[in-house]
C-alpha cells in the first residue's frame, strides 16, 4: 500500500484514500440512482409485490456470485458455476418427489445435492493446485462434465419435481417472502462470516492480494485455494437447488446463461477480477444491479432489442467507476 | 516455490491422470456415433443429424428415427453436431465415405447455409437426403434430382395465430394479454409473432399489453413474466409464448403469485411437460410438431425414394418443399394426445409419406 510514487504531491495519500472510498461505494449507488430512474418512470416498482419479486429473482444469482466470489478474491475464475448447477439440479429432480421415477428423499435429497456441488468442486481444486493446470481451464473442464453428466442421466428429457417441500422453496412464504429468499439470505450471512470472520477468509484476500507473499509467509495457499473450490461447489449446488424449485423441474439447460450474469454480478459490484479486493456484500449489490435493471428496463417499456446493449453499458459504467486506476499499473 | 519438492511426485501423478482423461476423452468422442447393425447389406443406412440429443425435441426426433429404421430392419446412425456447423458437416462427409453412398440423410442443418454443402456431399456421393427447417431460400431439391429429395418446415404463422385464438378463447374473447418471443432474428420467432398480430387484429377486444424477447429460454421467460406481475398485475388475462419452455416458466411465475391455472398461457412444441401442464389446467394450448413423425418419416421419405417406392423427379414441386402439419392440443384433446403420442409409443403408418403435407413452402 506504501506505493505512493515519488511524484506524488505531499497532500496525495489523504485525498486517495477519500477517492477510493468515494470509488468503493460507486456500485451503491449506481443501484440507488437506477432505482430513483425507474421509480419515477413506473411508480409500481416501489410495491412490495415487486420488491418481493426482484429479491426473488436476486436469490439464485446472489448464491451463484457469493460463491464466485470466493474464487474470483483469490484472482481465479470458477467457469463451473453452469456445469456444477445443471447437474444438482438435475440430480435433485431424479432423488426428491418427481414425476419419472419413485424417490423420494426430500430434504435429504437436497443434502445429497450440496455434497455432490462441494465434491465437484473438491475435483476442481484438487486438479487446478495438485496439477497446477490454470483454474480457467480445469472449471471449462468441469463445466462440460457437469452438463454432459446431467445429459447422460436424462437423456434430453425433462423430469418434473413434485415434491412440496422442494417446490415450496419458490412457491410458500414466510414473512411475504418466499424461502428460497431466506435461504439465500442465510447463504449470505454464512459468506460474509466465513469471509470476515475465519482465518480462511483473510487468507482469499492475502492470495488475492499477492500469492508469492501469502507462500512466503506460511499460508497453506494450497489448501486455502481447494477449500475455496470446494466451498463454490456447495455454493453453486444450492443455486441449482433453487433453480429446479423455481422452475419446477430438472433438465440439462437448465444452467444456460448463468455463468454470465454470476461473473458479471460479481464484477459489477466491484469485486477485481485480479483479485484481493472485493467480497461477499459488494456481489450483493451487484446482483441488485443486474437484477433491478433487467426488471426495470421491462418496467419502462424499454424495446426487448435495446435492452441487451443497456446491459452491456451497465457494466462498463459500473465497473470504470468503481476500479481504482492508481493502481492499476498494466491492464490486461 | 513451496511445491518445490512434491513437484517431482507430481509428475507421475500427473502422467496416469493424463492418460486416464485420454482414455475419458475416447470414450466420450464415441456416442457422437452411434452406430446399430442392421442385417442386409443392401439396405441403404440410415442418419439422422441433429443439433444435440439434451433437448426433448431432438430426443423425440431420434427416437422416431429409431423406429422406423427398426421398422425396415436398416442400420440407423445418429449425427449430433452439438451446434457446430464445421461438425455437423464432416460428420455427414465422414458417414458418406463410411457407407459409399448408399445411405439415406434426415437432417436439420445447424444454420440455414449448412444445407448447401451437406446436399452437394450427398449427391456427389449418390446418398439420398431430406432437409428439415432450415436451407437457403435458392437451395431447391428439383435442382439436384435425384438425390435431394425433399425439404419440410413448418410455417409459424397459422399456429402463432391458433394459438393465440387458443388463449383469446380461454379468456373469453377480451382482456389484456402479454407475449414472450423467440431470439428476434429466427424465422420460427418472426412467424409464430406475426400469427399472434393476425389474431390481436381480429379481436380487437383483446390488448396486448406488451410483447417481450425471452430468446426462448425459460430462466428469461420467468423474470420478464415477473416483472409484467409487477407492471401490470391483475390487468393481465393471458400470456401468449413462442415456445414451451417460455409458457412453462410463465405458468411458474403465476405459481409463486398464486395464480397458477386462472391466467391462460400458450405455448408452441409440444414438449411432454407443456401436455402435462394443460392436462393440470395451467396451460391453454400448445402445438406439436411431432418430431417423432419428423425423425421417422423424414428418413421413410428418403427411404422410400431410394428404393423405388417413387420417383423424386416425378413429384410434384409441392412433394418436394412442402410444410409439415402440426397438432394443435388443447384442453379437448390433451388426454388422448398423451395416451397416443407420449404414455405409449406412438404408432404411425410409415407408408403414409405425404399424409401431412399442407402446401408447397412459400418464400418472401
Amino acid at each position: 500500500m506504501s506505493a505512493a510514487s515519488p511524484l506524488d504531491a505531499p497532500d496525495a495519500p489523504p485525498k486517495r484514500t477519500r477517492r477510493l472510498r468515494l470509488a468503493a461505494w460507486a456500485p451503491v449507488i449506481v443501484l440507488m440512482v437506477l432505482c430513483a430512474i425507474i421509480a419515477v418512470v413506473n411508480p409500481n416498482f416501489l410495491t412490495f409485490g415487486n420488491f418481493v419479486r426482484i429479491t426473488q429473482t436476486a436469490a439464485i444469482p446472489l448464491v451463484l456470485g457469493i460463491g464466485a466470489t470466493f474464487i474470483i478474491l483469490m484472482g481465479s475464475i470458477d467457469l463451473s458455476v453452469e456445469g456444477i448447477l445443471t447437474c444438482s439440479a438435475v440430480v435433485l429432480s431424479m432423488l426428491v418427489l418427481n414425476g419419472a421415477n419413485s424417490n423420494d428423499l426430500g430434504i435429504l435429497g437436497a443434502l445429497i445435492v450440496l455434497a455432490i456441488g462441494g465434491l465437484i468442486g473438491l475435483v476442481n481444486g484438487l486438479i487446478h493446485v495438485r496439477l497446477r493446470i490454470p483454474s480457467f481451464m480445469t472449471t471449462l473442464g468441469t463445466w462440460f462434465i457437469g452438463v454432459g453428466v446431467a445429459n447422460a442421466l436424462l437423456g434430453g428429457m425433462a423430469i418434473r419435481i413434485t415434491d412440496p417441500v422442494i417446490r415450496g422453496l419458490a412457491v410458500e412464504r414466510f414473512l411475504g417472502f418466499p424461502w428460497g429468499v431466506w435461504i439465500a439470505a442465510l447463504a449470505l450471512i454464512v459468506a460474509v462470516v466465513i469471509q470476515n470472520h475465519t482465518r480462511f477468509g483473510r487468507y482469499l484476500f492475502a492470495i488475492g492480494g499477492g500469492e508469492d507473499l501469502a507462500v512466503l509467509s506460511g499460508i497453506p495457499v494450497a489448501r486455502v485455494r481447494i477449500t475455496a473450490f470446494a466451498l463454490a461447489g456447495v455454493f453453486y449446488a444450492l443455486g441449482g437447488i433453487l433453480v429446479a424449485a423455481q422452475l419446477g423441474l430438472g433438465n440439462a439447460q437448465i444452467g444456460t446463461g448463468r455463468l454470465f450474469t454470476t461473473v458479471t454480478a460479481v464484477v459489477v459490484g466491484g469485486t477485481s477480477l485480479m483479485g484481493g479486493e472485493g467480497g461477499v456484500l459488494r456481489t450483493l449489490v451487484g446482483v441488485l444491479i443486474v437484477v433491478v435493471l433487467s426488471n426495470g428496463m421491462v418496467l419502462m417499456g424499454v424495446p426487448s432489442s435495446v435492452q441487451i446493449g443497456v446491459q452491456g453499458l451497465m457494466i462498463i459504467a459500473a465497473v470504470a467507476s468503481s476500479i481504482d486506476r492508481s493502481k492499476l499499473r498494466v491492464v490486461k | 516455490m513451496a511445491n518445490h519438492v512434491s513437484r517431482g511426485g507430481g509428475l507421475v501423478h500427473r502422467r496416469t491422470l493424463l492418460k486416464g482423461a485420454a482414455a475419458l476423452g475416447a470414450a466420450g468422442a464415441l456416442p457422437a456415433i452411434i452406430a446399430r447393425r442392421g442385417n442386409a447389406a443392401e439396405v441403404p443406412t440410415l442418419v439422422n443429424s441433429i443439433r444435440s440429443l439434451s433437448n426433448p425435441y431432438h430426443a423425440t426426433w431420434n427416437k422416431g428415427g429409431e423406429a422406423f429404421a427398426k421398422s425396415v430392419g436398416a442400420e440407423y446412425v445418429t449425427l449430433v453436431t452439438e451446434g457446430n456447423s464445421e461438425k455437423g458437416i464432416a460428420d455427414i462427409k465422414a458417414i458418406l465415405a463410411k457407407t459409399g453412398g448408399n445411405c439415406v440423410v434426415n437432417v436439420d442443418p445447424n444454420d440455414s447455409p449448412d444445407a448447401r454443402p451437406i446436399v452437394e456431399a450427398c449427391q456427389a456421393a449418390g446418398a439420398s437426403v431430406l432437409t428439415q427447417w432450415n436451407k437457403p431460400e435458392d437451395l431447391h431439391p428439383w435442382d439436384h434430382d435425384p438425390n435431394y429429395v425433399a425439404h419440410i418446415s413448418f410455417s409459424g404463422v397459422p399456429y402463432g395465430k391458433q394459438m393465440a385464438e387458443t388463449l383469446i378463447k380461454a379468456m373469453g374473447g377480451k382482456g389484456g394479454i402479454v407475449a414472450l418471443g423467440g431470439i428476434e432474428s429466427n424465422v420460427p420467432a418472426i412467424e409464430r409473432k406475426a400469427g399472434l398480430m393476425q389474431a390481436l387484429e381480429a379481436n380487437p377486444d383483446v390488448k396486448l399489453l406488451d410483447f417481450q424477447v425471452a430468446n426462448w429460454s425459460a430462466t428469461e421467460g420467468l423474470e420478464k413474466t415477473n416483472a409484467w406481475l409487477t407492471q401490470y398485475g391483475d390487468e393481465i388475462g393471458g400470456i401468449w409464448a413462442a415456445n414451451d419452455d417460455m409458457a412453462l416458466a410463465a405458468v411458474e411465475a403465476l405459481r409463486a403469485d398464486g395464480r397458477a391455472g386462472k391466467v391462460p398461457v400458450t405455448g408452441v412444441d409440444g414438449i411432454q411437460l407443456a401436455i402435462e401442464a394443460i392436462l393440470a389446467g395451467e396451460m391453454a394450448g400448445t402445438v406439436s410438431w411431432d418430431p417423432y413423425w419428423q425423425g421417422g418419416m423424414g428418413l421413410a421419405i428418403g427411404y422410400q425414394a431410394r428404393t423405388g417406392g417413387f420417383d423424386p423427379a416425378k413429384e410434384p414441386k409441392e412433394h418436394r418443399e412442402f410444410y409439415g402439419t402440426g397438432v394443435a392440443v388443447t384442453s379437448e384433446n390433451a388426454q388422448s394426445f398423451y395416451d397416443a403420442n407420449i404414455k405409449a409409443e406412438p404408432q404411425l403408418d410409415w407408408k403414409d409419406i405425404w399424409g401431412r403435407v399442407s402446401g408447397q413452402i412459400q418464400y418472401g
